[in-house]
């Protein structure tokens, strides 16, 4: 079998586990503004990541890594090369701001054309900052292959199709498809390696191709911004009573005797 | 149908079995679905696919201006490829304003792919639905960055296709309808299967989101004995629930202590049972999504500035190990 080619998209998102009020709003231009929270790459895509250096641990392949915004943070994208993987590619222009998934998808099949032939697009079910779950699945449409959704597991056959588990409800199911195909991983899928700080330096000075919407020959009239007319903070906080007592035991003893008195129970 | 001879909008829900019943986000999805036809003095079509389906269509009627059986026996069971081709027919010759459908599992693979198809744009995992008044444009109410934010976006093209988080909004209420049930034969073969089933992997069979109590746990839970003592404390809830369930957050699930079926959050399920009780669970954003409708909220943790406990009704500050036996005798002997 001829060595494998996967691409790898990675998004760049503000790292959601930080803490609530870090997000702040800003009404006027319809953006969330995260607050001394570091970028990170989606932990989702970090998934799809892992699951491509499986794939060349076992059977050997060329994984090329790409990621597109209006300015990415080269440090932490260099992650995935210090991870295993080959190339890094970045779509890098003002244009591509705020763009809508269907814009996105656009954006991010317009370089297919540049790093054919591919076997396997891997990417994360969803990012963590918009929660949409719909870029990867649109580029399949686009380029018009399979594409499986929320995988956890991914091998390939001996006859050239891949075999993956993706998750349904309550069950698991075992899918075969042709290859090129799309796959989206889930977090189940497992996190990504460890990456030293030595393979980061390593990586520090890698040259890497960076495009511009001109050098993808876009048509700039098919970006399109996401339409937000209004942008909030949920307020679900409760009031919360905390349970007395002079030790653990005994705070546990009158959480039950509390929800009898009160009606809970 | 001509759109131009069209006075009125059409808001078309895609409805979910489980099994020979209606899946209860169906019933989510006819109460928005009402109340937008109602704002655009339109009329409310539901669809629902499967093989010999006439019972569940018949239901379905009492909630629908128009009901469309898609019944086929390769529509029989959720698959994408064929599920797309057969909703694409169905929307092309309904002809939709709208197209909503539940942010279920099954529909994260259908929803991006039948929008492409319509030339639509999806807003997925929403909360709320409304029309835009002036203009009839879809606004969209749904959590981003971790449920940390709540955006409202806009749909501006027509069809607007959105998909409703489950629990989410009021069920229907009683079904007075009597809708029409129109025959629709969508046209699907095998050819179009371009992912093959090979074989289904049965993992336990929960209901998380028909549970009364809930009692999870989180990153705190460090082994097999620890989820052991919350299936204990689980066995003592039974003599004031009828249906309690072990759940858990997204680090316990990755950690292989609970199966996946039972995480609770924003990629797991949407829950809001009487009581939900929170053990070892920090309370990221991520799990909050899925659990801060229940009823009653109680987090036991060692943290005392654990975020959980700010959307807790009652809090223990104190080790689980200790906190969980103890109100698990308390309740066996009250």
């Amino acid at each position: 079998m001829k060595q494998l080619h996967i691409l790898v998209y990675i998004k760049q998102v503000p790292d959601t586990e930080g803490p609530p009020d870090a997000f702040k709003v800003n009404q006027e231009a319809k953006r969330v503004v995260p607050v001394g929270i570091p970028p990170v790459i989606n932990p989702f895509d970090e998934s799809a990541l892992e699951g491509a250096m499986r794939i060349k641990d076992r059977h050997g392949a060329k994984v090329t890594v790409i990621s597109m915004g209006e300015k990415l943070a080269q440090p932490v994208l260099r992650k995935a090369l210090a991870a295993g993987s080959d190339d890094l590619i970045l779509l890098e222009d003002p244009l591509f701001k705020d763009l809508d998934s269907n814009s996105t998808a656009y954006v991010l099949s317009s370089i297919i054309r540049k790093v054919e032939p591919y076997d396997i697009i891997l990417t994360g079910r969803q990012a963590g900052d918009w929660d949409f779950g719909v870029t990867g699945l649109l580029m399949a449409e686009m380029l018009q292959i399979p594409c499986i959704n929320l995988v956890r597991k991914v091998e390939i056959r001996d006859n050239g199709r891949v075999r993956v588990e993706k998750l349904s409800h309550n069950r698991c199911e075992v899918v075969e498809a042709p290859m090129p195909v799309l796959i989206t991983a889930s977090s189940e899928l497992g996190e990504l390696r460890y990456t030293s700080i030595r393979a980061l330096k390593a990586v520090g000075m890698k040259p890497l191709k960076i495009y511009n919407a001109e050098d993808l020959g876009l048509d700039l009239r098919k970006l399109k911004v996401r339409q937000i007319v209004k942008l909030f903070t949920p307020y679900n906080r409760r009031q919360c009573r905390f349970i007395e007592g002079e030790s653990s035991q005994e705070k546990g003893e009158n959480l039950a005797v509390s929800l009898k008195k009160e009606g809970v129970i | 149908m001509d759109r131009m001879t069209r006075e009125h909008g059409r808001v078309l829900v895609l409805g979910e079995r489980e099994g020979k019943e209606i899946a209860s986000i169906t019933f989510e999805l006819l109460g928005v679905g009402r109340k937008l036809a109602g704002d655009l003095n339109g009329t409310l079509c539901a669809a629902i696919s499967g093989n010999q389906i006439t019972d569940v269509s018949k239901e379905i009627a009492h909630f629908a201006d128009e009901v469309y059986p898609l019944d086929h026996p390769l529509l029989a069971s959720f698959h994408a490829d064929l599920y797309t081709i057969a909703f694409e027919q169905l929307c092309r010759n309904v002809n939709p304003d709208i197209v909503l459908m539940g942010h279920t599992l099954d529909n994260l693979s259908l929803a991006p792919r039948l929008a492409y198809k319509m030339g639509a744009q999806v807003i997925t995992d929403c909360i709320d639905l409304a029309i835009e008044p002036g203009t009839g444009h879809l606004l969209c109410t749904k959590p981003v960055y971790g449920a940390k934010i709540v955006s409202i976006f806009k749909l501006e093209k027509k069809p607007y296709m959105a998909t409703l988080r489950p629990k989410a909004v009021e069920p229907v209420g009683p079904g007075s309808v009597r809708g029409k049930v129109i025959h629709f034969d969508p046209i699907v073969d095998e050819s179009a299967i371009k992912v093959e089933l090979i074989e289904i992997i049965k993992e336990e069979s929960v209901s998380l989101d028909k549970a009364e109590a809930i009692v999870a746990g989180g990153r705190g839970i460090k082994n097999t004995e620890g989820v052991n003592q919350l299936k204990e404390l689980i066995n003592a809830l039974r003599r004031y629930f009828s249906t309690v369930e072990l759940g858990a957050s997204r680090p316990l699930v990755d950690a292989g202590l609970v199966p996946s079926s039972r995480q609770v959050g924003l990629t797991g399920e949407k829950v809001a049972p009487e009581l939900y009780i929170a053990v070892g669970i920090s309370g990221s954003l991520q799990h909050l999504t899925g659990m801060s409708g229940s009823k009653t909220i109680i987090a036991i943790n060692t943290n005392p500035k654990a975020y959980i406990f700010e959307v807790a009704d009652y809090g223990v500050i104190g080790s689980y190990e200790e906190v969980v036996p103890a109100f698990k005798r308390k309740l066996e002997d009250l």
